[in-house]
């Protein structure tokens, strides 16, 4: 019996060697400029780059990932966190900046800095892009089913239409379903009046009898299948799936704005592989390792230079991945809502308690 | 009555088994939706083991698991030892010790440990992984090595000493054996509960330690994939090799918490 219990821890173990190959990657180590800890997003950053990077400059790469920007930066405000490279949110980034946890980037060491497109050169949440370099982009949107809504869905207003009572989904995201509860009752999405948040929150309750649910998850399955016709949604791969799958289903940025995010590289202060940071600045620069990030992530890329590189064109007139330039004259970066954090709170707290 | 409740069981083993059986059947769509049914493929597990990083974080923690299991087995069948079998001045302050992470709340305890370890300079990786998670599942360990312990015939060890066996005899040859399926029902129960702990891990994980669940619930942000079916189904078969390596018959004195009737 001892040896069969045995058997089976030795089973458990060579699978997980058998599966992961056995290169023992230990914590943190000596601070020689041959290594690269990046805490980033998953999904944001393609293996592919990774690969081809360790290629090029031999140095090696650990990427973790995390699940909020507020978990990325407790762990870096911890102090002694040991990465070098973090991807914020844009909303992030000026939290960051105040907190001191963030290096100055020094221009004269990039290289491809003026490949960006030009959205994303010296952005509002960070003045001359100080503290950080755009690397993925998305937006906000809203994706329905126009076999099931019969018309085609111009703006928010449409996910507070009686006619689709239990067909509509909205975000399970505070601050992503305030963007539909400010924007429809004409507010910014960045708002932070507690009379305007109040307004939105009054959207959002008179909305909920119309809900078939709030979803983060697979409101894009639904809206394809029809079992949802319309939802609130993030752009980026499942939407862009959905889209591509299924010529009923369509992306827009509602009339109305919407909302645009991105996520940057930044520099960790007090980082001690400061050169490793810089080579991966330039390196993602680079529009053929940038084009990598629609290829392979279905991600849209800031890089204006290598949008014509990506492989597959229709990524990059999916309006899922790329949201049409001229939808996006309205739309707004999500900021930090800073002490009305507490508004918006108080708000949801009642939204999803009623 | 007995068919009324017999349909009830069936149809609650349905409802605990489709959502494997519905994991399995995905995990060989050929669809990149989970809506379409395109076909049997084995392209998702072709994808699995093509992603290195996902299997990073499998390997992560498959050995953060194993390591703080056998840690909190190890302290467990000691504490147990010392709480069941001795009289200690102070028993239950060392139990109440031992079992408070199962009633403080995770968060509380994630963020302490965090601030603990940045204060003493440890810096997060495995170590303060490994340690994070044995501070949950000791008390796991411990209470089901206690319940198995002081379940144990006290007459046993006095026959054994009664016939000649010296104190590590009497261990080796008689209370361990009976204690086995116990130490081991605390050993996989550890295991588990590490396996799929986010909290700790969200404050715990350092450079190169990111643990499969937190990267599964980081990729809600840009979507599921369909290897990730793949995986679940590869972990779901891991786990019956290991019920069937242990023995169905085994499995059943642990999971009644009693002591091996040899």
């Amino acid at each position: 019996m001892k040896s069969k219990a045995l058997a089976a821890v030795g089973v458990t173990v060579a699978a997980a060697l058998a599966l992961t190959g056995c290169s023992a990657a230990g914590g943190s180590s000596s601070g020689d400029s041959t290594k690269l800890h990046i805490y980033a997003w998953s999904g944001e950053i393609p293996d592919s780059v990774i690969k081809g990077f360790e290629k090029e400059t031999g140095i090696t790469v650990t990427v973790d990932n995390f699940d909020s920007n507020e978990t990325m930066i407790s762990k870096l405000a911890a102090g002694n966190s040991g990465y070098d490279i973090v991807e914020p949110s844009q909303y992030a980034v000026p939290l960051m900046v105040e907190r001191d946890l963030l290096a100055k980037v020094d221009k004269s060491k990039l290289d491809g800095f003026d490949n960006l497109a030009e959205k994303f050169v010296d952005p509002s949440f960070d003045p001359d892009n100080g503290y950080s370099i755009p690397w993925a982009w998305g937006t906000t949107g809203i994706l329905y089913n126009e076999a099931c809504t019969g018309a085609p869905v111009t703006g928010w207003k449409d996910l507070w239409n009686e006619k689709y009572k239990g067909k509509i989904y909205m975000l399970d995201n505070m601050l992503s379903a305030y963007i539909g509860g400010m924007q429809v009752e004409g507010l910014s999405a960045t708002s932070t009046k507690k009379a305007d948040i109040e307004k939105g929150t009054q959207a959002l309750l008179d909305q909920k009898p119309l809900l078939a649910g709030y979803n983060s998850d697979n409101y894009a399955d639904l809206v394809a299948t029809g079992d949802a016709c319309i939802a609130e949604a993030y752009s980026g791969t499942s939407s862009a799936k959905a889209v591509a799958a299924n010529p009923d289903v369509h992306y827009i940025l509602p009339e109305e704005g919407g909302t645009l995010w991105t996520d940057s590289f930044s520099i960790v202060k007090g980082t001690a592989n400061e050169s490793a940071a810089y080579k991966w600045l330039n390196y993602t620069l680079q529009p053929e390792v940038a084009a990598l990030l629609t290829d392979d992530a279905s991600l849209a890329s800031t890089n204006q230079a290598a949008l014509e590189l990506v492989k597959d064109q229709t990524q990059v007139t999916n309006p899922a991945i790329y949201a049409p330039a001229d939808s996006l004259d309205n739309a707004e970066f999500i900021v930090d809502p800073g002490k009305a954090l507490a508004y918006y709170q108080d708000g949801w707290t009642r939204v999803r308690a009623s | 009555m007995d068919r009324v409740v017999a349909w009830f069981s069936r149809l609650i083993f349905v409802f605990l088994y489709l959502p494997i059986v519905a994991l399995v059947v995905y995990s060989l769509n050929a669809s990149e939706v989970s809506y379409r049914w395109e076909g049997v493929s084995l392209r998702w597990y072709v994808e699995l083991f093509a992603d290195r990083l996902l299997l990073e974080t499998l390997r992560t923690s498959l050995i953060v698991g194993l390591v703080s299991a056998l840690l909190a087995t190890a302290l467990g069948f000691l504490s147990s030892t010392a709480l069941v079998r001795f009289r200690v001045k102070g028993r239950g302050v060392f139990l109440g010790a031992i079992l408070i992470p199962l009633i403080v709340p995770e968060i509380v305890l994630g963020v302490s440990l965090l601030t603990v370890f940045s204060t003493a300079g440890i810096p997060t990786g495995f170590v303060t992984l490994i340690l994070g998670h044995t501070v949950i599942t000791l008390p796991l360990a411990t209470l089901v090595q206690m319940g198995a312990m002081s379940s144990l015939d006290p007459s046993l060890p006095e026959a054994a000493a009664d016939l000649g066996a010296g104190a590590w005899t009497t261990f080796r040859r008689v209370t361990f054996p009976l204690l086995r399926p116990a130490v081991l029902a605390a050993f996989l129960l550890s295991f588990a509960t590490s396996f799929g702990n986010i909290v700790i891990s969200t404050f715990t994980s350092g450079v190169g330690t990111t643990t499969l669940p937190l990267r599964i619930y980081s990729q809600l942000k840009s979507g599921l994939t369909p290897e990730l079916n793949a995986l679940g189904t590869l972990l779901v078969l891991l786990t019956l090799a290991i019920i069937l390596v242990v023995g169905v018959g085994q499995l059943r004195r642990i999971l009644a918490g009693g002591p091996a009737s040899q």
